[in-house]
């Protein structure tokens, strides 16, 4: 029996040998990436995404004469788990770059890694600032995601415009959550030193029960909140909130970061999105932007089938976009190369220029912006006229 | 700050949080109290049972209160059937084996069943509205209470007597109540035990499928929702005392006040509290406030 199973399993590994050796011309991109849990639900249109580019630079002929390859496993939002599977891919799949990871704990986890195997990582999606901290940065990190400073900055920019002195947050209690919130609150005491913070809540991340955050929150009377609730966690605490009043109460002044203006959240919440607060996404199919955008998102129509396709996939493309012109201008697959013309590089990408900053190795990647609401064309609510919240002016 | 209102207020969001959570681990408790199994897959029967209400919502295509109390014991129903079927031909081949046979099958079911409703219904967020009648809120000594909530806060305290009625006030609650002191005494004396172990096992998995298509309403429907609720509800019976159907009661009373108030005092660890109090009744009182300590 024993040997009867080796066999099998050599008999496995040898035919797998077979199937690598076939594509060794290939270029492999390995991406770690959440694709079970409640995460899978922005994880696998990121990878579509990133799947669309490799595809559309295979169908110009590739890069430097050869096919690109993605080769993708479930980091199940685990960091260690993520870690594991980039292992695997550097080991065993013998990728070239690495591209992906999702949650702000997963980005930091894999940095090291690459890092060790002297790797190019681009991050899509990993927000926090720690990432590409002076302290962690490395000269194979590199992250086209937003940042929390990005974020809560662009958060504080909106709030200052509103006529409200009495500002409350609401964010879950991890890294991410706690990052941006930072960032927020010191940018707004920035922008308008006479708003005062009267209060901040701090749900762990998945809590069941907002309800006494909600109540303990409006004692305070606020009258603008910002929060960083995302995905799940967002929609739940809108179907808390709503009948306690709460919205009704700080008169819909309420900026939703976590990309609450997405259309997965948009469509889970229905009929019950308080419509009139703020909301901000990756993309927006909706968006009146460049030509090069709408072409985008027509692409984005016919590739994943869908009428109003879903501001995730644009994450992926862009990452793989980045590592396609640093492997172009690198005229080399090889990380140290492409490495080494990353840092400064500037990418015409679907929702303009993006360039990495030499500085943090992060894109100047901002956020989608609008006001919520109901439009006749469409099921579930969406940001009206949504902005490009081009974060170049208020960074450092 | 501290008005009475305001303090009514936060006591009533914590009931509210109680009372689905006992509706989750009164199951939980049941099912140890009588089987002595640590079902860690009745988060997932939780799960199963949220899809499910939604699913039903979904074909019936109405927004009436009618159809959303159809789905909700639907799904429960649904989810008990399940529960039958599980622990006829998968658990109880088991049952003679050790303890740690049987926790690693009921972790096994939890990423089974996880898998099996990714499958079925992708990782799409799922939501269902308030049944129409009780959307709108009350304004109680001055603190807004929703009227779904106050519903879920009757229906808590009737599904513990209805249960406690059942055990003890029933033929079929004695022969439970039996099964959990002797097993082999009471198949010696000729009572079906395995029946009598398939029904327990479904009437739990009913009310964890119930407390699953209850919350449909205030909470999300997604992937990871059984892993969420499974860990609660195991610090409410861990407070309450394993398998004691009251523990469960007050474990999730208590978890729910902690929470609550617990956040005006420290509100930077919301949970901190809770786990605090777990802590301190582990170190002195290891068998919980309404458990018994082992006799063994």
């Amino acid at each position: 029996m024993r040997k009867a199973l080796l066999a099998a399993a050599g008999a496995a590994v040898l035919s797998l040998g077979v199937a690598v050796d076939a594509r060794a011309q290939d270029i492999k991109i390995g991406m770690p990436m959440i694709l079970s849990g409640p995460g899978a639900l922005f994880g696998e249109p990121a990878l579509k995404g990133a799947q669309m580019a490799v595809d559309e630079a295979n169908a110009k002929g590739g890069v430097l004469g050869r096919k690109l390859q993605l080769i993708y496993k479930d980091s199940k939002g685990n960091p260690d788990e993520a870690v594991r599977v980039a292992r695997e891919m550097i080991l065993k799949d013998e990728v070239d770059f690495l591209v992906g990871t999702f949650t702000g704990a997963e980005g930091p986890a894999v940095s090291p890694i690459a890092k060790e195997n002297k790797i190019v990582f681009i991050a899509p999606v990993s927000k926090p600032d720690a990432l590409t901290a002076p302290k962690n940065l490395h000269p194979y990190l590199f992250r086209t995601a937003t940042t929390t400073t990005i974020e809560g900055r662009s958060a504080a920019e909106l709030i200052a415009k509103l006529s409200v002195k009495r500002i409350a947050t609401i964010s879950p209690d991890y890294a991410y959550g706690q990052e941006v919130t930072a960032a927020f609150v010191a940018h707004l005491k920035k922008l308008k030193p006479d708003m005062e913070i009267v209060d901040q809540q701090w749900p762990k991340l998945g809590e069941a029960d907002y309800t006494p955050f909600i109540n303990a929150q409006l004692a305070k009377q606020p009258d603008a909140v910002f929060s960083s609730l995302w995905g799940g966690h967002f929609v739940t605490f809108i179907k808390q909130a709503t009948p306690l009043g709460y919205f009704k109460r700080i008169n819909n002044n309420f900026v939703a970061g976590g990309e609450a203006g997405s259309i997965e959240s948009a469509k889970a919440i229905g009929d019950d999105y308080p419509l009139g607060i703020w909301g901000n996404s990756y993309d927006a199919f909706n968006w009146d932007g460049p030509p090069a955008h709408k072409d985008f998102i027509e692409r984005l129509k016919k590739y994943t089938g869908q009428e109003q396709p879903s501001s995730w996939p644009s994450v992926g493309y862009i990452a793989v976009q980045v590592l396609v012109e640093g492997i172009r201008k690198a005229n080399s697959t090889k990380s140290d190369d492409v490495a080494k013309v990353l840092p400064g590089l500037t990418v015409d990408t679907p929702i303009g220029k993006q360039t990495i900053s030499p500085k943090n190795h992060s894109a100047n990647r901002g956020q989608f912006w609008g006001k919520m609401v109901k439009d006749p064309r469409y099921t579930f609510a969406v940001m009206e006229k949504p902005m490009y919240l081009d974060p170049t002016p208020f960074l450092d | 700050m501290l008005e009475p209102s305001f303090l009514f207020g936060q006591f009533v969001g914590g009931l509210s949080i109680a009372m689905f959570l006992f509706l989750i681990a009164s199951g939980l408790a049941l099912i140890f109290g009588v089987l002595r199994i640590l079902n860690f897959a009745h988060g997932s029967f939780y799960m199963i049972g949220a899809y499910l209400a939604w699913q039903i919502v979904h074909i019936l295509d109405a927004k009436t209160g009618g159809a959303f109390w159809l789905a909700v014991f639907g799904a429960a129903t649904a989810v008990a059937i399940l529960g039958a079927l599980i622990e006829r031909f998968l658990l109880r081949p088991l049952y003679g084996r050790e303890e740690l046979y049987q926790l690693l099958f009921t972790y096994a079911l939890v990423l089974v069943l996880a898998d099996a409703a990714k499958i079925i219904w992708g990782t799409q967020q799922l939501s269902v509205s308030r049944p129409p009648s009780l959307a709108g809120a009350s304004t109680i000594f001055g603190a807004v209470v929703p009227h779904y909530n106050l519903v879920i806060m009757a229906l808590g305290p009737m599904v513990a007597a209805l249960v406690w009625f059942i055990l003890h006030r029933t033929h079929i609650g004695r022969m439970v109540r039996a099964a959990a002191l002797d097993r082999e005494m009471l198949g010696a004396l000729g009572a079906d035990v395995g029946r009598l172990y398939t029904l327990m096992f479904a009437f739990g998995s009913f009310l964890a499928g119930l407390a699953g298509a209850l919350v449909t309403p205030i909470k999300t429907v997604n992937p990871g929702m059984d892993v969420e609720i499974i860990v609660e509800a195991f610090i409410v019976i861990v407070i309450g005392g394993l398998g004691s159907l009251w523990g469960a009661f007050f474990g999730a009373l208590i978890y729910g006040q902690f929470l609550s108030f617990g956040i005006l005092i420290f509100p930077r660890f919301s949970i901190f509290s809770v786990f605090a109090l777990m802590a301190i009744i582990l170190v002195i009182r290891p068998w919980g406030l309404f458990g018994k300590p082992l006799s063994r």
